[in-house]
């Protein structure tokens, strides 16, 4: 019993960092139909900064918050600035290949400036087990998941109560009757990208304590993002963070029933029969085809 | 008339002779070319330049002893960033370069790869650092390799547990309950299977085995499941992500098992000690290449090496592969050094020949060639993490301090 409520505890843990690392994602796919391969680069980049900052200044991981998100925020606008924008009315698989693109350029950038050793952010004390009983998680891994509860509901009324918010939905509805209705749509993109690429930075500021930082670990996370994404339904922020625990669990219980090295057959088969039986995944929408306006 | 022609015909023999003697005095001055096959750049670079740095140092003692056959050696350095790359590199460094042998190369993959293009053109090929089981074993005859495998690693941890972990906790090896979790590449495969090949001839008890992919972010199932089945020495073969991921885990769920023994890879790293810090590290075994904290008596030049390291790239050595790559470039320039030719026949004769016993080298263990063209005498060296560094234990000969283990 016990070894399941320590199971059940890890699972949770484990969803709450999925969920941070792939709301920027959803968000961003949601809004402007652009499936970013760059997307754990950015996370990558965010916890070189963060190492940075805190080995630099001496300041608790969390301070870095402060030039993390704004730092990231001005990095995914630039993206679909100078790099999406560009590419807008090109063929979708044009766009694909430049966030490729990216992501292999931003790997060997942070290849050729740290070297492929990792570079560890100092856990000050984000490592510490607190718990009931026998089942521990770290306080850390604790920030982690109630921020991303956060950051949902901050998202979700930000989205719904505000006016760029509303713009933001309006843009993803229906790109040609939003430009119609007055709305700067390639504003409300760069505007949605760096809102994603801001996410990132809230992730990589929490998760560079607990993960020191190498050129490839975003690669780590970014399989299980896209399959969070699209299990919640494409572009749906809740169904993402359903979506998040549900996946840590089955990859708790699973590492654990079944062994590590099945782990990923249980979390891609559960995610296989989601997409045979609701191919718009969980949350998904099927009214969303605003892609196919022009 | 058919005197003078004759005339003629001597003073012409006379020239070509002499111009023939110019140039055999030419060539004696000429240097050799050797090739230098490392990545130097892309995600391999940081090792395998370290690697390289070794052969370097080995050349420059060479040549400052008179060279190899009287002549001065010339490093030619060619690039296998990938598979197809050490390819176009090995094809370059022989056609073009005119190379007489080529050395590497870190990377088991490239070794593989270029080595073919070698033996092609009858290019002897010495791989000083791939550990990789497949690298040998191929039917190359111009292939040789002087340091240990995966399966030498394998046989030092086992090795390792039933001559000194055993007695040091008092048991009998058998009493022991083993757990080997591993990365599921080649790498870490090849070494967990060739663990359970020892293990199972020494009468170890394995009770558990675990594979993972590299990439994983969280290790609390496997930390669970190691816990359950009451593993008392724990045997992880990983990179630096797996390994911080594991100590650090372990830790955090309070699992304490008696001993835990990294096969190289993240174990061996000074930033795997800083991650995971001082206090979670000490006490942690690992096997790989002889570091720079081994008995010099039994690693002759070692001492030598490190200053030589020092004053050439005014840093300290990052690794232990340079040092393991000089050894074996020491090995094979002398003996190529006693080569009647640089032809590959003369140079795999000259190193079939060689024979240096254990405790000879600076790497300490010995050099001669066995089936496959595999060094027989190569071997892994067992080490501990003891006050934030890192010192060889095992074997007794080559060891610096005792191995420790609290209980």
């Amino acid at each position: 019993m016990e070894t399941v409520l320590q199971i059940t505890a890890n699972g949770l843990m484990l969803g709450g960092l999925y969920a941070m690392i792939s709301v920027g994602l959803t968000l961003i796919f949601g809004i402007t139909r652009v499936i970013n391969f760059a997307h754990g680069e950015f996370l990558m980049v965010g916890m070189y900064i963060v190492y940075l900052i805190t080995t630099q200044l001496g300041v608790h991981p969390y301070a870095s918050l402060l030039l993390v998100v704004p730092a990231l925020f001005v990095m995914g606008a630039l993206t679909q600035k100078l790099v999406i924008e560009r590419l807008r009315n090109s063929d979708e698989h044009v766009q694909i290949f430049a966030t490729v693109g990216l992501s292999i350029a931003l790997i060997n950038l942070a290849l050729l400036i740290f070297g492929a050793d990792i570079a560890n952010t100092p856990s000050s004390g984000l490592r510490h087990s607190v718990g009931v009983g026998t089942v521990g998680v770290l306080t850390g891994q604790l920030v982690i998941f109630f921020s991303s509860i956060v950051l949902v509901v901050g998202l979700h009324l930000l989205l719904t109560r505000t006016r760029p918010g509303r713009a933001i939905r309006a843009t993803a509805q229906n790109r040609a009757a939003a430009r119609l209705m007055g709305i700067n749509v390639s504003r409300v993109y760069v505007l949605t990208f760096g809102l994603g690429a801001a996410c990132v930075g809230v992730a990589a500021t929490l998760v560079a304590p607990l993960y020191p930082a190498s050129p490839t670990i975003g690669t780590y996370f970014v399989l299980i993002a896209f399959v969070v994404v699209v299990m919640g339904g494409l572009g749906s922020i809740t169904g993402a963070f359903i979506a998040a625990l549900v996946i840590g669990l089955v990859d708790a219980f699973a590492g654990y029933y079944l062994g590590s090295d099945l782990k990923e057959v249980a979390v891609f088969g559960i995610f296989l029969l989601v997409l045979i039986f609701r191919p718009s995944g969980l949350f998904g929408a099927r009214r969303n085809l605003s892609h196919v306006s022009p | 008339m058919s005197k003078s022609r004759s005339m003629f015909r001597y003073a012409a023999i006379g020239l070509t002779s002499a111009l023939a003697l110019g140039a055999g005095a030419g060539a004696a001055h000429a240097e050799v070319k050797f090739g230098a096959l490392y990545p130097f750049s892309g995600q391999l670079a940081l090792l395998g330049e370290e690697s390289a740095r070794g052969l370097e140092l080995a050349v420059d003692q060479i040549n400052s002893e008179g060279g190899v056959q009287g002549e001065q050696v010339t490093l030619v350095k060619g690039d296998a960033v990938d598979n197809n790359q050490a390819i176009g590199e090995a094809r370059r460094l022989i056609a073009r370069e005119g190379v007489k042998a080529i050395f590497g190369t870190y990377s088991s993959s490239r070794s593989i790869a270029a080595s073919q293009v070698a033996e092609l053109s009858r290019i002897p090929y010495f791989e000083l650092g791939a550990v990789a089981e497949k690298v040998t074993g191929r039917d190359l005859a111009y292939l040789y390799r002087t340091n240990p495998t995966a399966k030498d690693m394998a046989r030092t941890i086992v090795d390792m547990i039933v001559e000194s972990v055993a007695p040091e906790l008092d048991k009998d090896p058998e009493e022991l309950r083993i757990g080997i979790i591993h990365e599921d590449s080649s790498y870490g495969s090849s070494v967990a299977e060739f663990e359970n090949k020892y293990a199972e001839e020494a009468g170890l008890n394995v009770v558990a085995e675990q594979a993972y992919p590299a990439s994983t972010v969280d290790m609390s199932s496997i930390v669970l499941r190691l816990k359950e089945k009451n593993v008392d020495v724990v045997l992880q073969t990983s990179y630096q992500n797996d390994s911080v991921l594991f100590l650090r885990q372990a830790d955090e769920e309070n699992y304490d098992p008696k001993a835990i023994i990294g096969g190289g890879g993240g174990y061996s790293m000074e930033p795997t000690a800083e991650a995971v810090g001082a206090d979670v590290i000490e006490g942690v075994l690992d096997a790989d290449f002889t570091q720079y904290n081994v008995n010099p008596e039994f690693a002759p030049g070692v001492k030598e090496f490190v200053e030589d390291y020092k004053a050439k790239y005014d840093s300290a050595p990052r690794s232990g592969h340079s040092l393991n790559n000089y050894a074996g470039a020491m090995a094979l320039l002398h003996a190529i050094d006693d080569a009647d030719g640089f032809g590959p026949d003369e140079i795999r004769e000259a190193v079939d020949a060689i024979d240096i016993p254990m405790g000879e080298t600076a790497a300490g263990y010995g050099v001669k060639f066995g089936e496959n063209n595999q060094n027989t005498r190569a071997k892994m060296m067992g080490m501990q993490w003891q006050d934030g560094e890192l010192v060889t234990v095992f074997p007794e000969e080559a060891a610096v301090s005792e191995l420790k283990l609290q209980d």
